[in-house]
């Protein structure tokens, strides 16, 4: 049941624009990635990947040896896309507002493009970045970053402020590019999964599952039942911990610091369960394309979904205590407005779509895995503000708590792992809905080896959004809307 | 309400665990351990075969074929696990955290004769020293060199109610001019070298510095990669290495602690 493409044919010219797919409605679909490949003889391509809002995405592919038009003026979501294009391939792009590098910073000589090019001893070289500048009376800049003041990830964020208002903040991110799509290309189709699950930390089972999906989808095979019961409730679980970790880190932010630390214990309780029922506290290790390293006993299974019940019964007693809190209204209320349009526009996904009214969720858009014996209520609110995302969250725990029951009391048996053909070919794909929203992969083996593999993450379609709900508010709300978005910059920066 | 909030959290149990219980332990970690006396020269080549980072080699040494096994490149697949013919366990404990680097790699002779590298101290036999030591604060600064965040949200997790770190008296600050130690995480990736030079130099000397994770250790499963340096130490000194992909709240207790341990000793 996984979340197979069809391909539209191509028929544009080198070099014409084509038209952006509608859905059923008659309004432009959802952008939900862009990425650059290599044909069979080297030529590159680029690959436009669209929501229609049928349940098999599709996918547009233009040749792209010519400069190819930027969608970005009618598809605002796709700026990144297209930046990141052109610094991993050199593909050219006609009219676009801003080919500033992305990914390769002022260190990296921009003639080399490293998808395409040789990168031993790529020289070290200078070029200069120039931030946008806003200018005015009483106009201040503030710069923050890479290295912030807490245990997070690095990145830059620089704030053009007038008094303590936000005028206009500009990201600069991709300190943790660590060329990850580069290195799966060559790897053994099973040796991916060790990979992706570095690519996010702290949604490292998301990631597994979804590629080792995308080599299934390539051979067109499915993980057993019983892998894919075991897969949806390692699912479930990394959201439920996620969501947790994230209300409590709200509290943190505002300083409301004793149900902070209750959260914290709580996600620990769940990590520790974890790793009584699988050996892991993140399920690394676990997910392989064809389904499971190895089977997780049923008791125990049982054991965790008992713990993860009472876990949630604590949070959602105190989470709803906290939102119930006048001095944490205060704060989270009208804080941190990402507009539905806005939302929209960027094709914003994930809880921070859900908050802002746009009502999307992979598990039931493009069900996969284990979720079509499922029917999931999708939370969805429209207030766009701190309060609601953080009240997403807490509706979206409560659902992952109730189908982690579900999937553990109906566990079906039988084997874990499907064969898995050394030599295979072909394309795959897979969407996953990950604590932060649609994650998707697209890969390509030839014999048995990877030789393209992408990674959507949803922080990479997320972070250009934050900026627009972070302008109109006061510096030092800053974090809170920040951490209400939470999201992965290595995920993003890969 | 807000009294009904703290009222509740404050009814918790008692969640810490006690340091004897955390020095050592790997519960979770996926870390491996070899049964020196079921090893055969035919399971040391196989294992090394199916290691995606090279932790573990198989070779010559002294004029005779041992197996070794670097923690600092062990990423936990657990590989050499499924087909080294129980050879290969889980550790049940770990005593290579925050060690110097030559400790983190171990050597066995590969026809079952025994471990030829020396035991690792032993984490509880430090408990004196550590105490004393701690009389006065460690001031930590965590640093991303470029990690996946896995080893953040372990580094997190040593503030909430089990680890309790504020307890030994360290604590996280927020700048590197405040800072004793320098935690750092991740390979060092081409566009953080500047800033992790810089947030090095920051921190007033006398320094420790400790790479936490595979990343850190060795880049992990990003060697070879374009787009990163390497590991922390083609950056800046290190003084101690922090094994784990990502290294449990435990083992970073332990290894922060030896760490300490080690420069007290000197």
């Amino acid at each position: 049941m996984s979340a197979l493409m069809s391909l539209i044919p191509n028929r544009s010219e080198a070099g014409a624009a084509f038209l952006i797919p509608q859905t059923k409605e008659g309004v432009p679909a959802r952008l939900v990635m862009i990425f650059g490949s290599l044909g069979a003889g080297g030529e590159r391509r680029v690959h436009y990947v669209f929501d229609t809002g049928e349940s098999r995405y599709s996918e547009i592919v233009l040749p792209a040896e010519a400069p190819v038009h930027s969608i970005s003026p009618q598809v605002p979501a796709a700026a990144w896309y297209e930046r990141e294009i052109c610094d991993q391939y050199g593909i050219l792009i006609a009219n676009h507002p801003d080919l500033r590098p992305l990914l390769l910073h002022d260190n990296w000589p921009s003639a080399v493009h490293p998808m395409v090019d040789p990168v031993a001893a790529v020289p070290w070289s200078k070029r200069e970045y120039r931030f946008l500048e806003v200018r005015g009376e009483g106009i201040a800049e503030v710069a923050v970053g890479p290295v912030h003041a807490g245990i997070i990830e690095p990145g830059h964020f620089r704030f053009s402020v007038v008094g303590d208002t936000i005028l206009h903040l500009e990201l600069r991110h991709f300190y943790t590019h660590k060329g990850t799509e580069k290195l799966f290309e060559g790897k053994p189709a099973a040796d991916g999964a060790m990979l992706a699950e570095s690519v996010s930390g702290d949604n490292s089972f998301a990631h597994a599952v979804c590629y080792s999906q995308a080599v299934e989808s390539a051979l067109d095979i499915e993980a057993p039942p019983r892998a894919a019961a075991l897969r949806l409730i390692g699912l479930e679980l990394e959201r439920l911990a996620c969501h947790i970790s994230d209300v409590g880190g709200l509290c943190t932010d505002v300083g409301f610091s004793v149900p902070a630390a209750y959260a914290t214990g709580l996600k620990e309780t769940l990590l520790q369960a974890s790793a009584r029922c699988c050996g892991t506290r993140y399920w690394r290790g676990i997910a392989v394309p064809g389904g499971l390293r190895f089977d997780l006993d049923s008791g125990r299974v049982a054991a965790l979904a008992e713990a993860t019940a009472q876990i949630h019964r604590e949070f959602s007693e105190i989470a709803q205590l906290v939102v119930e809190t006048p001095s944490i209204q205060n704060r989270f209320e009208t804080a941190g407005v990402l507009r539905r349009e806005v939302a929209q526009d960027l094709a914003v996904v994930g809880p921070v779509a859900r908050a802002s009214g746009v009502n999307i969720d992979v598990r039931r858009d493009h069900p996969y895995g284990g979720y079509p014996s499922y029917s999931i209520d999708i939370p969805v609110t429209h207030y766009g503000d701190v309060m609601a995302r953080a009240r997403i969250r807490i509706a979206e725990a409560a659902v992952s708590a109730g189908l982690i029951q579900e999937a553990a009391n109906s566990l079906p048996g039988g084997s874990i792992l499907a064969p898995i053909a050394l030599e295979a070919e072909g394309l795959g794909f897979s969407a996953v809905e990950s604590p932060r929203g649609e994650l998707c992969y697209w890969l390509e083996l030839r014999p048995g080896r990877l030789t393209r593999c992408h990674v959507k993450s949803p922080s990479f379609q997320n972070w250009p959004a934050m900026p627009f709900a972070v302008a109109g508010n006061i510096i030092a709300d800053f974090p809170l809307v920040n951490k209400s978005f939470n999201l992965s910059y290595s995920g993003c920066d890969r | 309400m807000i009294g009904d909030v703290i009222v509740r959290s404050l009814r918790q149990a008692d969640r810490v665990i006690p340091i004897e219980e955390l020095l050592g332990n790997c519960d979770g970690s996926r870390m491996p351990d070899i049964v020196a006396d079921r090893l055969t020269p035919a399971i040391a080549e196989k294992i090394a075969g199916v290691c995606p980072t090279a932790a573990l080699a198989s070779d010559e040494f002294a004029g005779r074929l041992c197996l070794r096994l670097s923690y600092g490149r062990c990423v936990g697949c657990g590989r050499c696990i499924d087909v080294g013919e129980s050879a290969v366990v889980p550790a049940k404990r770990f005593a290579w955290s925050g060690v110097a680097k030559d400790q983190t790699v171990r050597c066995w002779d590969a026809s079952g004769r025994g471990e030829l590298t020396p035991p690792a101290p032993a984490p509880e036999e430090a408990r004196a020293e550590i105490h004393s030591m701690l009389q006065r604060a460690l001031n930590v600064r965590e640093l991303d060199a470029g990690s996946c965040n896995g080893c953040e949200t372990e580094i997190t997790a040593l503030t909430n109610p089990y680890y309790d770190l504020e307890r030994f008296g360290i604590h996280f600050v927020a700048s590197p001019k405040h800072a004793d130690m320098l935690l750092v995480t991740g390979p060092v990736t081409r566009n953080m070298a500047d800033a992790v030079k810089a947030t090095y130099e920051a921190v007033p000397a006398p320094k420790l510095v400790v790479a936490v994770g595979a990343c850190g250790c060795s880049a992990g499963i990003f060697r070879g990669s374009h787009a990163i340096i390497g590991a922390v130490d083609d950056v800046i000194p290190v003084d101690g290495y922090i094994p784990g992909c990502p290294p449990t709240p435990a083992m970073l207790v332990t290894g922060m602690l030896e760490v300490l341990r080690r420069r007290v000793a000197r």
